[in-house]
Order: structure tokens, then sequence, then C-alpha cells
């Protein structure tokens, strides 16, 4: 699904990312753990089309270089990146932004746009499964939410776009154990073998609940070692330095 | 370009001698400056001579009333309403009231006499003005549904100035919510001169909401004069895209105690349009109240101006006093002007101003496209919901969300 091959990040003529591999298939759970300031959070940027960033090296996704795509396209096409800090957008309405995100994504997959009657009963549901606040919805996007609202929205919209490719980043970070809890039966629930989930965190804690087939630890840019689930028990335990 | 001026007071008719010699000696004070420019100190942001030159050759008082079209009325909400054509009254319905509490009639010719040089236009406007119309709401009587005005205007009102006066009066304890529709029925590049009176005896309630439906070759000034008497509360919401040029006026004065104003106002500018919003309030007594909060968003080569004045006077002791401007500029050649002025001279006050202007969040933008919106798309949600926000306080659903269909309409330019 994700062929990443000798990616290479520069911002600000600052070299991040020097050479990351990856491959990640369809129904996999893929977590990529390591310090900060290793370059996680640039990968996740990388992947989204967030402008800024001079890029080396190639992505595939599903066969389409990424590289073609606009930000929006990745989007359309099944890419979904859940944001470590969410944007709070004053005056924009919750509900309004969600219909228009639906609605374009469907449009681009050549599905019939909603009406806001149908929208408003799908959207019912899917905050119920996460125990949202319907509230929440008629509120402006992100304002006065606490962290772990706004971290359970971005798991909405995810469950919404019904991406292939999902990009958590930190999503745990902010969370208390019942929000924690939660988001990972958001993800759980919504894992099956058509799509993949990339798990960006700093810790162990998320991955007691959604359980990783891969875990890989990046450092200084590169992918330094890659295990299987018990590597972030290991990890809890010994710190990143051994490995570094 | 040299321009040339057709104005003749005897276009007026009815008027007696007295009337046209004073209407005449007006006419002679507006001739000794003509047009204001940016020289004069009020029209430093916009200058009305300038733009005046450059899109007419000559400019005439002599219109056609006659009149032909089709009157339609919105469909939205049940409503009252006046149609208008270049000012005068053609028809008027209050179907859902007691027309024994209303008073609507021909403006009365016969009431102004102006002679004030520091504003030229309201010199030219007691000079030539016609049509009007002077509506009156009789003590304690709430309107049980809006009035719509519908301004309508003749096809052939190239290079033609209107010239137009109204008053509006609500007596005690009266309410009235009335909407200024004006629709694109005229493509004419035209002029049009307006000067409202507004009057608020004790606890009354005006909410004034000024609408542009479509784009306009219209050249719009409207001075707007208001007092409010004890307890009385005046609202007006500003919705005015899509003239080529625009500028109101608003003069409030807070004459007696516990009276408030608000002004809203949300624009989105395109092309080389050209609007600007002037305010005075005046806190001439204590515990008064004003709001104003003016929401620009600037497209293309297009012009916004606020110049907003805060003035109290020594007894208006616990005035409460707010005004905000926010400016979107999308373009390197679109401009935003605020000049905000506060004069105090009470000592117990809450005064306070704001101004800001600056581009789109670009983070947003991105952050609506990682989730399918494309660019185009995500910049629109985020300028409505930047203007949207002054519609917050519409509580009447029917109503706001007709002027949310509005707003979406002038922010995909109509």
């Amino acid at each position: 699904m994700l062929k990443i091959k000798d990616l290479k990040a520069t911002i600000n003529e600052k070299s991040i990312l020097k050479g990351l591999n990856l491959d990640i298939k369809p129904g996999e759970i893929h977590a990529i753990m390591g310090p900060n300031g290793s370059g996680k959070s640039t990968l996740a940027n990388v992947l989204s089309g967030k402008n800024g960033y001079e890029i080396e090296g190639e992505i595939y996704f599903n066969g389409i270089n990424l590289n073609d795509l606009k930000i929006e396209e990745r989007a359309q096409k099944g890419i979904f990146l859940a944001f470590q800090y969410p944007l709070e957008i004053p005056g924009v309405n919750t509900n309004n932004f969600l219909k228009t995100s639906l609605n374009a994504v469907r449009k681009a997959r050549g599905k019939k746009e909603l009406d806001t009657l149908t929208f408003l009963k799908l959207i019912k549901e899917k905050a119920k499964e996460l125990n949202i606040d319907e509230k929440f919805l008629s509120r402006q996007l992100n304002v006065g939410f606490s962290g772990g609202e706004k971290k359970k929205n971005e798991i909405l919209q995810m469950k919404l776009l019904e991406p292939k490719l999902s990009i958590l980043d930190e999503t745990d970070s902010g969370l208390d154990i019942d929000a924690l809890r939660i988001v990972a039966d958001g993800v759980n629930s919504y894992k099956n073998k058509e799509n993949a989930f990339l798990i960006i965190t700093h810790y162990q804690r998320l991955l007691d609940y959604i359980k990783p087939d891969y875990i890989h630890v990046l450092s200084a840019g590169r992918i330094v070692k890659t295990g299987n689930a018990d590597l972030g028990k290991q990890l809890e335990k010994t710190g990143y330095e051994n490995l570094i | 370009m040299m321009q040339s001026y057709d104005f003749d007071i005897k276009q007026i008719k009815n008027l007696s001698l007295e009337e046209t010699n004073s209407r005449q000696k007006n006419l002679d004070l507006f001739f000794k400056s003509g047009f204001p420019s940016k020289q004069v100190e009020d029209w430093k942001f916009t200058d009305l001579n300038l733009i005046l030159s450059k899109n007419f050759k000559s400019i005439s008082n002599k219109v056609n009333f006659a009149f032909s079209e089709k009157l339609e009325t919105i469909k939205h909400f049940e409503h009252n309403h006046i149609f208008l054509n270049n000012g005068k009254i053609i028809s008027s319905s209050f179907a859902y009231e007691d027309t024994n509490k209303i008073l609507i009639k021909d403006f009365d010719q016969k009431e102004p006499t102006n002679f004030n040089p520091a504003n030229t236009l309201t010199l030219l406007n007691s000079a030539l003005s016609s049509g009007g119309f002077s509506l009156e709401v009789t003590k304690n009587y709430k309107l049980k549904k809006p009035l719509i005005i519908y301004n309508y205007f003749s096809k052939d009102l190239d290079n033609k100035i209107l010239n137009n006066k109204n008053f509006i009066k609500l007596n005690e304890g009266s309410e009235l919510t009335l909407i200024d529709y004006n629709d694109g029925h005229v493509q004419s590049n035209f002029i049009k001169n307006t000067v409202d009176t507004v009057s608020l005896e004790d606890n009354a309630v005006l909410k004034n909401i000024l609408i542009q439906e479509s784009k306009s070759n219209g050249h719009f000034y409207k001075y707007i004069k208001s007092s409010l008497e004890s307890g009385s509360k005046y609202e007006n919401y500003i919705l005015s895209s899509g003239l080529k040029l625009n500028k109101i006026e608003i003069e409030i004065n807070l004459n007696k105690k516990d009276s408030s104003c608000t002004i809203y106002s949300a624009l989105n500018l395109l092309d080389d349009q050209h609007q600007e919003i002037k305010t005075r309030i005046n806190h001439n007594s204590p515990n008064c109240k004003s709001y104003q909060k003016i929401k620009n968003v600037l497209n293309d080569k297009s012009r916004g101006v606020y110049q907003g004045k805060i003035f109290v006077e020594k007894i208006a002791q616990k005035t409460d006093a707010y005004q905000l401007s926010k400016a979107l500029i999308l373009n390197d050649n679109a401009e935003f002007d605020a000049k905000p002025e506060l004069e105090i001279y009470a000592d117990d006050v809450k005064c306070s101003h704001g101004s800001t202007s600056g581009s789109i969040d670009s983070d947003a933008v991105h952050y609506l496209m990682t989730r399918g919106i494309p660019k185009k798309e995500a910049v629109k949600l985020l300028i409505n919901g930047f203007l949207n926000e002054v519609l917050e306080n519409i509580n009447t659903s029917e109503i706001k969300s007709f002027l949310e269909k509005i707003l979406e309409k002038q922010i995909n330019g109509h």
C-alpha cells in the first residue's frame, strides 16, 4: 500500500529525514517510535503533503507517486493524518466542516454527495460510537475543545472519511486513560484487512491498546531498528539510548 | 476626465418659492467645494471626487420615475414590504399588522433645511432630494413580522444621481426589524445619495439590516443620523458587498440613559470595489452601551475602510463602548484602512478598540485540505467562518439562515 524508498526531507536547509525506508501492506499496523527530534512528525507532514519541505526519494501509495498529488488529492485517495495538534478554526462550524470534507472526498471517489439530513444521521451515529457529545458538532471547529475532545474529533473524521492508510501523529499525547481507550477502540473497530495504520508515538502506552504488527525505531532521520510488538515493551524498560 | 454637472432644482415638483430658494442655497454651497476629495479629512480614504471623475463624464439629476418592472418579494419568510423605485414609494403592504399603528407616506420635502457646509453630499441631498419615505410606528406597537424595503431602480440611470431622504420614527416601546434590500435589477452606472433620519423614543427597538443582493455598478452614499432616547436599542447589520462604491456614515446619538446601539458589518469585496463604513457614536448620557464589529475580506484590487469614532461626553459616566475591526487581505493589491478614534471626557467609562488585518491562516487552509477539501473551497470555508460571526446575535432563525445564504452568495461573488 505504502512504499517509501530512501526518503530525504529538508526544511529551511535543515536535513530531517535522511534516507527512510518503509513498506506497509493492507491490514497492517505499523508503529514508529523514537526520541524527540528524530523526524517522526516530519514523516507525517511529508506524507500529508505539507508545504515547505524539499523532498528526495520515492513515496508510492497504491502505485501512485505521492509527489504528484496535491494535499486534498492525497486525502481523497485515502490517506488520513490525525494531527498531533488539531487546529482550532474559529467561525467554522464543525458539522459544516465535516459535511464539506465528506462530500469533497465522496465526490472524488465517484460517490453521491450526501444531503444534510442523511449526513446528520450518519455523523450522529459515528459520534455516538466515540462517545462524542452531539453539542460539540454544532460548535466552532475545535474551538474551546479539550485536548481529548480534539483527538476524538480527529478519530471521528478518520472514521467518516474511511481512509486506506491512517497516520496517527502522537494521538495519545494529552489523553487521559478513558479518552485513550475510546480512541484505541475507534482505531480497533475501524481496522480491517483492507486498511492500514501508521502510528507515531512517543510511548508504549497507546500500543497496550492497539497492537502493532511492526515497531520501527526512528533516530536522526533513519529507521534504526524494526521489531514486533515486544520491541515497544523493551523500549519502555531500556529507553532509546541503547539503540541509538 | 472633466465632468459636467447638470443639477436642476426645477426637476422637483410643487416647491414653494421659499423652498426653491433654500434648496438653491444648498446647491450653491455644494458647488463651492464640489464632491469631496481626499483633502477633506472625513474622505481621506475615499477620494469620491477622483472615483466619480473616473467613472462619470457627466452627472445629472434628471431622472425618469416611470416604472414597469414586475415586483417580486422574497419567499424565505413572511414579511411586510414597501416597494421603492428610485427611492419613491410604489406600493406598500402591512398584511401582518394592525395598519392603524403604522404610518407610511412619501417624505415631506418641506422639512429639510441643511446649509451645513461640512458635508457637501448632504448639502447636495438637501438641494436635490426627491422621493423618499416617512415611516412611523405608534407607541407600544411591536411589528409581528419584519419589514422589507425593496429598492428598485429604473433601467436608464446611467450618469444619474438619485437624492433621497427617509425618515423613520419608532415611538415609545415600539419595535421593528427593517431590512433594506437592494436587488440588482439595474446595471446602470449611477449615484445614490441618501440621508436617513432615525428617531427612537423611550424603549423602542430598531433592527436595521442592509443587504446588497447582487453585484451593482451603483455608487452609494448613505448618511444615517439617529437619536436614541432612554432604554432604546438600535442594531445595525451591514451586508452590502457587491456595490462598486459604497460609503455608509452612521451617526448615533445616545441621548438618554440606558440606550444602546450595535453596528455589525460583514463585507467580502471583489474586483475594484470600494466600501467605507464611518461611524460616530456620541455617548451623550450615562449608562449607554455601544458595540461595533466590522469585518472585511479584501480580494483582488478592492479596498475597505473603517473610520470609527466614539465620543463620550463628560456626563456620560458608566459608558460601555467597544469597537473592533478585522480584515483578511487576500491579495497584495487589496487594501484596508482603519482609523479608530476615542474622545473621552468622562472618567468612569469602559472603552476599548482594536484593529487587526492579516492574511488567511495557511495552517488552517492546510488542515482543511488534508480533509480532502480543495484549496479554493477551504479558503471560502474560512472566509465564511470569518464573516459569519457577525450574524451570531441574530436570534430569529429564519432571518439568520436567510442572511447566511446572502453572505455565502456574496462570498461566491454573487
